[in-house]
């Protein structure tokens, strides 16, 4: 759909998705839900790029979000690091994480790839809760503010009011990212090894390169989610290896529909917002994202898009 | 010289900005407190954080029925952290947007570690009721912070005390939650098992994680051992606590149950009953028992809280009630709402008027307790005696 759209436009609509906090009444709580459907949005990102253009569901990337975590909290209390060298330091240490796991998984596919990251999710979780290099189960305490400076200008601050134009430019980075992989050797490759892998070998392209360049390339995204969610919350533990974050990544790029640029985004928008503002309490939330996300499956698996098209069909049909 | 002139609308409008603005002090003085609490109210934990958002609500009753604090009447707001550290700081920046004078909050540790920085960002009083990890004190995610429940510390050596004192025991197992709490819990009580200077040996060590409720391998590796006495650290006291005793009885192991201070609520015989007849354990409250059955403010608690709640509190409820009475006690003392100075007049001092006595406060906002050891007689009706 986007590709569609020129790029003015789309310069256009990120301009204004940047005022969204301030137009919805700029009040602390709306700043802080758009930063945090911005970061949670980026984590979805790095497991779209595997979901979407691998079509292989990643249980691990968790890793990689709480690996960005991890590596701000830790440097930045431990050697007061600044926003730049902690954000390089969450990419270098996402991509060897990436590269020794896409390793073991090069030869998986489906099920067992799903298994095997997901092994690989709940050992790094167990990693982090029982070695007090991580800070073991209380985790890292007094991350300070986000301090981000270039040619003497810069944002600092840990409020959301402070952390939300990082956060929008993050995920405008990301989005741009996701667009230009779309059109890149690598990611038709990718859509070509996943749709028709002989089609694929015939035309010379290494399937197991493309899987691990892929994989490899979907960490750091995630990661630098987890690093601005660190400086976010002021605080890293082991629960960025829980459920709650593997669902709503997942969750948040089945709902809308594989494959689209914006569904991610629209996705965890919906869930943060419900869970934001129409909150019907804690067991009541997770009904309701497990009903739709069933529903979607079972009704439309295709996400939300699938409803367009059955639309369009029977406009089209009546016409 | 220039002259000023008003006409008559002009007046008109200025004097009754003057008079709204007049008015302004006065209505916000007549605009209620309020009450931010944010505790589980679903999932495992949530039967117990309901009962601490219950008991904070009778509490603010009682003082509203008093005239309420600084002559304002107080409102409680209740949301639900789902006992998850990324739902706990939605719910506190949503308490910041609320404009809550203070939060009581906390019933899992690491929920209560990553809303402290957020409310302290916000200059919002945070006082944790109930959740016991060290680094909550450490002043780094919030400088000003208070609790009121007891800590790892004061527990641990009270437990230490039962072990090697009470029951003479010398193989000691560990069935500990694998998280901030359990950790810490049961660092500190070996820590303090060698202070005392007895000879004891640690024969087992089982880790699960806070939502387990099947303990039975864990169990099997712990009879093997053969220990006198089995500490178990397990804050799910809805249903990881009594599932851990059912199957601890089921499994016939010998040794005895020592239950972590603070973790036989009444939670725990619903579902365990029988079960936990033997069991010994700590606490810093009973409803009925000495001290409390004196203190004039608990039994007007106990009182309002059987009417609304037809049970009498625990002491997660307890805890909840005394922290907004701290809270109340302290506002009032310093004729202010201010995060700093209300927090300043808690922390190193002594809050009189409280369901649990007049409560003093360590320097860094820990409460001091005095605990009682008891052992349960009849896990059906929950009936228990002091140990001494």
């Amino acid at each position: 759909m986007m590709a569609r759209l020129s790029a003015p436009l789309a310069l256009a609509l990120a301009a204004l998705a940047y005022f969204i906090p301030a137009v919805s009444g700029g009040a602390p709580v709306v700043y802080a839900a758009c930063t945090t459907i911005a970061i949670l949005a980026v984590m979805a990102y790095g497991a779209d790029l595997i979901l979407s253009y691998l079509g292989e569901v990643s249980l691990g990337h968790t890793i990689f979000w709480a690996t960005g975590g991890y590596a701000a909290s830790m440097l930045a209390v431990n050697y007061g690091w600044n926003g730049w060298a902690t954000a390089a330091a969450a990419i270098v240490a996402a991509v060897v994480l990436a590269c020794v796991l896409g390793l073991v998984t090069l030869r998986t596919r489906e099920f067992v790839f799903s298994l095997v990251t997901y092994a690989a999710a709940v050992v790094a979780m167990e990693v982090a809760f029982n070695w007090s290099f991580l800070g073991g189960s209380d985790g890292i305490v007094g991350v300070p503010p986000l301090v981000l400076t270039i040619f003497g200008w810069g944002v600092s601050g840990a409020a959301n009011t402070d952390l939300w134009p990082i956060a929008w430019l993050l995920l405008m980075a990301t989005l741009l990212f996701i667009h230009r992989f779309r059109r890149s050797r690598l990611g038709t490759s990718a859509l070509m090894v996943q749709m028709n892998p002989d089609l694929a070998t015939a035309l010379g392209v290494d399937a197991r390169r493309v899987r691990l360049a892929v994989f490899v390339t979907s960490a750091p995204i995630s990661a630098l989610a987890g690093w601005l969610y660190a400086y976010q919350r002021a605080y890293v533990g082991p629960d960025m290896f829980e459920s709650y974050f593997l669902v709503l990544m997942l969750t948040a790029i089945v709902i809308i529909g594989r494959r689209l640029l914006l569904g991610p985004l629209i996705g965890t928008a919906l869930i943060i917002v419900q869970q934001t503002f129409f909150s019907i309490g804690g067991d009541g939330d997770k009904i309701i994202l497990g009903a739709v996300l069933a529903a979607i499956l079972l009704l439309w698996p295709k996400g939300l898009i699938g409803l367009w098209d059955v639309a369009a069909r029977r406009l089209r049909s009546s016409a | 010289m220039t002259r000023i002139s008003f006409g008559r609308r002009r007046f008109a409008v200025g004097a009754a900005a003057g008079v709204a603005g007049l008015a302004m002090p006065a209505i916000a003085q007549n605009e209620p407190i309020k009450v931010g609490v944010i505790v589980p109210l679903s999932g495992p934990a949530g039967p117990n954080g309901q009962v601490v958002a219950g008991a904070v609500k009778v509490a603010a009753e009682l003082l509203n029925a008093k005239g309420g604090v600084l002559g304002r009447k107080l409102v409680v707001i209740a949301k639900d952290d789902e006992s998850t550290p990324a739902v706990g700081v939605t719910r506190a920046n949503e308490m910041v947007a609320e404009k809550v004078a203070v939060v009581i909050e906390g019933w899992n540790s690491p929920v209560t570690l990553a809303m402290q920085p957020v409310l302290a960002r916000a200059d919002i009083l945070d006082i944790t009721a109930v959740s016991k990890a060290d680094p909550i004190l450490s002043g780094q995610g919030n400088p000003m912070a208070v609790r009121i429940n007891s800590s790892n510390g004061q527990d641990g050596a009270v437990c230490a005390e039962i072990l090697l004192n009470k029951l003479g025991a010398k193989r000691i197992g560990f069935l500990t939650q694998n998280d901030a709490y359990g950790n810490g819990a049961q660092q500190v009580i070996e820590a303090e098992l060698a202070k005392i200077g007895k000879p004891w040996e640690k024969v087992v060590v089982e880790q699960f994680p806070f939502k387990q409720t099947d303990f039975r391998v864990s169990l099997a590796n712990v009879k093997q051992a053969k220990p006198d006495a089995v500490v178990a650290i397990n804050a799910a006291e809805s249903s990881g606590m009594p599932a851990l005793i059912q199957q601890y009885r089921q499994a016939g192991i010998e040794g005895t149950f020592v239950a972590a201070v603070g973790t036989i609520l009444p939670t725990v015989f619903r579902i365990a009953g029988e079960a936990t007849t033997g069991i010994v354990s700590a606490d810093i409250y009973f409803p009925d028992l000495p001290p409390f059955d004196k203190i004039k403010e608990n039994l007007e608690f106990v009182e309002a809280y059987r009417k609304a709640h037809n049970e009498a509190p625990d002491k997660g409820a307890a805890l909840g009630a005394a922290a907004l009475e701290v809270w109340a006690s302290a506002a009032a003392a310093a004729k202010s709402l201010d995060r700093k100075t209300v927090a300043g007049a808690i922390r190193g001092g002594k809050v009189p008027g409280t369901i649990l006595g007049d409560l003093s406060f360590a320097a860094n906002g820990q409460a001091q307790h005095k605990h009682t050891i008891f052992k349960v007689v009849d896990g059906k009706t929950a009936k228990i005696e002091a140990v001494t």
